[in-house]
């Protein structure tokens, strides 16, 4: 294996710094802006509050910098003092937490003013925004999306409830504010959150070179813009400077690695605090993942024509994560053919109920239409007390001499 | 089959009901639908002459679930597909399952993909309630039920269809009521392991024939009112195994009221005869009590369970938890918390389906209640 190191500083780097500082003195100063800080979940129609001058503020965002940083166990305990159990999501007890202890990765978050949760993605965010909401009595709103059935009909009416949804939520958003909703602004942030889109899934595609100039943990880093400023022409800037990035690296066949043997798929989040670790085990197999259907999540198709709610309901409830198993099989198929993939590891995360409960059954259709086998492995996204090193170092190790010996 | 049984067989058919439920089908050559917890609109199910199962777990081992379901699921969940997968998979014709949290989020789809000869649908009620959406919402859910069963039935059900099954499932919850209020007052009557099992049986068998059991029982009932009692309110989801209700009679505690799912919640679902079979569920659907899935206001069920509190004049309350939910994991700290400060004695028993022993619990339960009678609560 050899990796070739890039000497020039990447600009995307920079801005993307540049855009988060930006973003969180917004925050910080929201009031002062005459804006107010408007908590979500990282699938939301958060076009909505941008719309509306709502800085949104994503707490597992926030807790991803502390999991990241190793803090998991110190912030979980907190909140498992307050008598929560540690069988909840990570980011839940991470993010009560910090509001215990005042411990963070980063300069923290604002509190809110409101709360919306989507349960597109689970609905621990519901739970848990809840417990927030009771706190400091602050106004919430569940966006509900019901799942994404393989039901043509049934569809058709899932869509007229969440449109309907989405005008209650613009109406609470119009009482809270006293203030009009303004459909022109929502249809501009719609143009850039398109565009961005656009933009962010050809920078996740670019995996489909070989050698593939990014692994999932350029994904994962590359994919928080996204996340928060979706809605911006930052936003768009950030994915347009990204995409001409990778893509001079391609023109110059520049790779993760140089002489990649495995091109792995990744199934559910990652495990944020072995992330660099991870990368390197793999790679020293001569493996490299390329992608997850988790990167995939905010790879919208925005259709501009359509009435914005219309096409906001639409890619809201299609996620991954709110359609059915089959549904999700045929979208990891598409990435495993597209990107030329021919290994999986299939990733158990006990915090991430929603996510992970459909993984074995998945993993058993998946190898089955992919004739490849899959690395299962059980542990937490962000809490080191469930992760066993030696255990997983082993079956990853076994698991590249399966592929090895399929190989021969 | 079922309108003749004594309080004895009530309890081991609610404990197992299934080979009684497979010889009904055996007789009646019908459908059975097995649906899980919570608010299935089971007299639709009835409707299309299918007789609605709920599926409350197994007390047989765990064999094949544990690799489809991981050990941080709740054993509710696990214990249903288990039961599903390798005991009473063969009796079943199909399941409606609901979609609640985050453990049921894709449920239907194992199922489904595990039992591909199957019927299995989902049911997507709505898991916000206080707004006007949601009663639009729900009452599409429970039309394209109907019309999903008649699909796979090959039959139409009218509107009197609806209604006959809706008086028959009222009739049903008139009659549990009549029985609890007979156990609160006179607890000697009847055992809270009678009464428990008296409900959970009445959500597995044929109302029709169970109705008669029930009226039986009430006739000859002997009242005997008891005496060293310690009335509480019990609140939850569920609670399971049933041996808990043999613990609560053992330290003579009488349940009094509870807002259990399969308790007092599903008896408060009556549907409203004198109005359209469809709009009279959809209303029923914003009118049961706290659920955790879906309710968001904790402070309200504390409300609520305060005010049970006094109703009853009871002496504690008794939150039984079912380890892995989250949505009562959530819930529970903050719950706890306030009823706490509202100065009422609040025992938290965790319990998980599957479970053999009940020693732990037993030390537990007795100590909180030897300290509420000593005073030091
Ligand atoms: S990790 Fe899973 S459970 Fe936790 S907030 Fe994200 S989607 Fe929800
Ligand atoms: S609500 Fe709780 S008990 Fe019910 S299925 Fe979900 S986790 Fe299990």
């Amino acid at each position: 294996m050899s990796e070739k190191p890039i000497s020039e500083k990447p600009k995307s780097k920079d801005l993307s710094k540049k855009i988060t500082k930006e973003y969180m003195d917004e925050a910080f100063h929201a009031h002062e802006l005459g804006k107010l800080v408007g908590y979500t979940t990282a699938i939301s129609p958060v076009e909505l509050f941008v719309a509306h001058d709502i800085v949104p503020i994503y707490p597992e965002n926030h807790a991803v910098a502390c999991l990241t940083s190793r803090m998991g166990t110190e912030l979980s305990t907190a909140t498992e003092n307050l008598g929560y159990t540690s069988h909840l999501c990570a980011y839940a007890r991470s993010d009560l937490g910090y509001r215990e202890t005042g411990k963070t990765a980063t300069g923290g978050i604002p509190d809110p003013d409101v709360l919306m949760a989507c349960n597109a993605q689970c609905f621990t965010l519901t739970k848990w925004f809840q417990v927030l909401s009771r706190r400091r009595n602050v106004p919430m709103f569940v966006f509900d999306t019901p799942e994404w059935i393989m039901n043509k009909k049934a569809r058709e009416e899932i869509i007229k409830y969440c449109v309907l949804e989405l005008k209650e939520l613009i109406k609470w958003l119009e009482e809270i504010t006293k203030k009009k909703f303004d459909y022109d602004r929502l249809k501009e942030v719609m143009k850039y959150s398109a565009q961005a889109s656009v933009l962010y899934k050809k920078f996740l595609d670019m995996a489909q070179y070989k050698p593939s100039p990014i692994s999932i943990f350029d994904a994962l880093i590359g994919m928080a813009i996204t996340v928060y400023r979706r809605g911006t022409p930052e936003c768009v800037d950030y994915y347009q400077t990204l995409c001409d990035e990778i893509q001079a690296k391609v023109d110059q066949g520049i790779g993760v690695l140089q002489n990649e043997k495995y091109r792995l798929y990744w199934e559910n989040l990652p495990v944020w605090f072995k992330f660099s670790d991870h990368a390197k085990l793999l790679g020293s197999f001569g493996g490299v993942i390329l992608t997850s259907l988790y990167v995939h999540a905010w790879s919208f198709d925005f259709d501009l024509n359509k009435d914005p709610l219309l096409t906001l309901a639409e890619n809201y409830l299609n996620r991954f994560s709110n359609s059915t198993l089959e549904d999700r099989a045929d979208m990891a198929m598409d990435l495993f053919k597209r990107y030329d993939m021919n290994g999986m590891i299939m990733f158990m995360n006990r915090s991430c109920k929603a996510v992970s409960f459909a993984v074995p059954t998945l993993k058993d259709v998946l190898t089955k239409r992919t004739g490849l086998p899959a690395l299962v492995f059980e542990s937490d996204m962000g809490d080191p007390r469930f992760y066993s090193e030696t255990q997983i170092r082993t079956r990853i190790e076994a698991y590249f001499e399966t592929l090895d010996r399929l190989r021969a | 089959m079922w309108e003749s049984l004594d309080l004895s067989k009530v309890i081991d058919y609610a404990k197992d009901p299934y080979a009684s439920i497979r010889e009904w089908k055996r007789a009646s050559g019908k459908k059975v639908v097995g649906s899980t917890l919570a608010d299935v609109p089971e007299e639709v199910i009835y409707a299309y002459d299918a007789l609605p199962v709920t599926l409350l777990g197994t007390h047989r081992p765990l064999k094949k679930a544990p690799s489809l379901l991981p050990d941080n699921a709740c054993s509710l969940a696990r214990s249903n597909l288990e039961l599903a997968l390798s005991y009473e998979g063969d009796l079943f014709d199909g399941f409606v399952l609901p979609q609640v949290c985050d453990t049921t989020q894709h449920m239907c789809d194992i199922w489904r993909i595990n039992f591909p000869d199957k019927y299995v649908e989902s049911i997507l009620l709505p898991r916000q309630i206080n707004r006007e959406s949601a009663r639009y919402w729900a009452r599409e859910e429970i039309e394209r039920l109907i019309s999903s069963l008649g699909d796979w039935s090959g039959k139409r059900i009218t509107d009197a269809d609806l209604k006959e099954s809706v008086k028959l499932h009222n009739e049903n919850k008139r009659l549990l009521k009549e029985l609890y209020e007979i156990k609160r007052k006179a607890p000697a009557t009847l055992s809270n392991k009678a009464l428990f099992s008296l409900i959970k049986l009445s959500m597995q068998v044929d109302k029709k024939e169970f109705n008669q059991t029930l009226k039986k029982i009430k006739e000859n009932l002997t009242i005997k009112e008891g005496s060293g009692y310690t009335d509480v309110i019990l609140t939850g989801i569920a609670c399971d195994p049933p041996e808990i209700f043999d613990l609560f009679d053992e330290i003579k505690l009488n349940v009094v009221m509870d807002t259990l799912v399969t308790g007092q919640r599903y008896l408060d679902g009556m549907v409203d005869e004198d109005v359209a079979p469809i709009d009279a569920m959809t209303a029923r659907h914003f009118k049961r009590g706290f659920y955790s899935p879906i309710h968001d206001d904790v402070f309200k069920n504390v409300e609520g369970l305060k005010a049970l509190y006094k109703q009853y004049n009871a002496k504690a309350i008794i939150y039984v938890h079912i380890e892995f939910c989250e949505s009562e994991e959530y819930d529970l700290p903050d719950l706890k918390k306030a009823i706490k400060q509202e100065g009422i004695p609040i025992h938290v028993l965790v319990t998980e389906y599957q479970t053999l022993s009940l020693s732990h619990v037993r030390t537990r339960l007795q100590a909180f209640f030897e300290s509420l009678k000593g005073g030091t609560l």
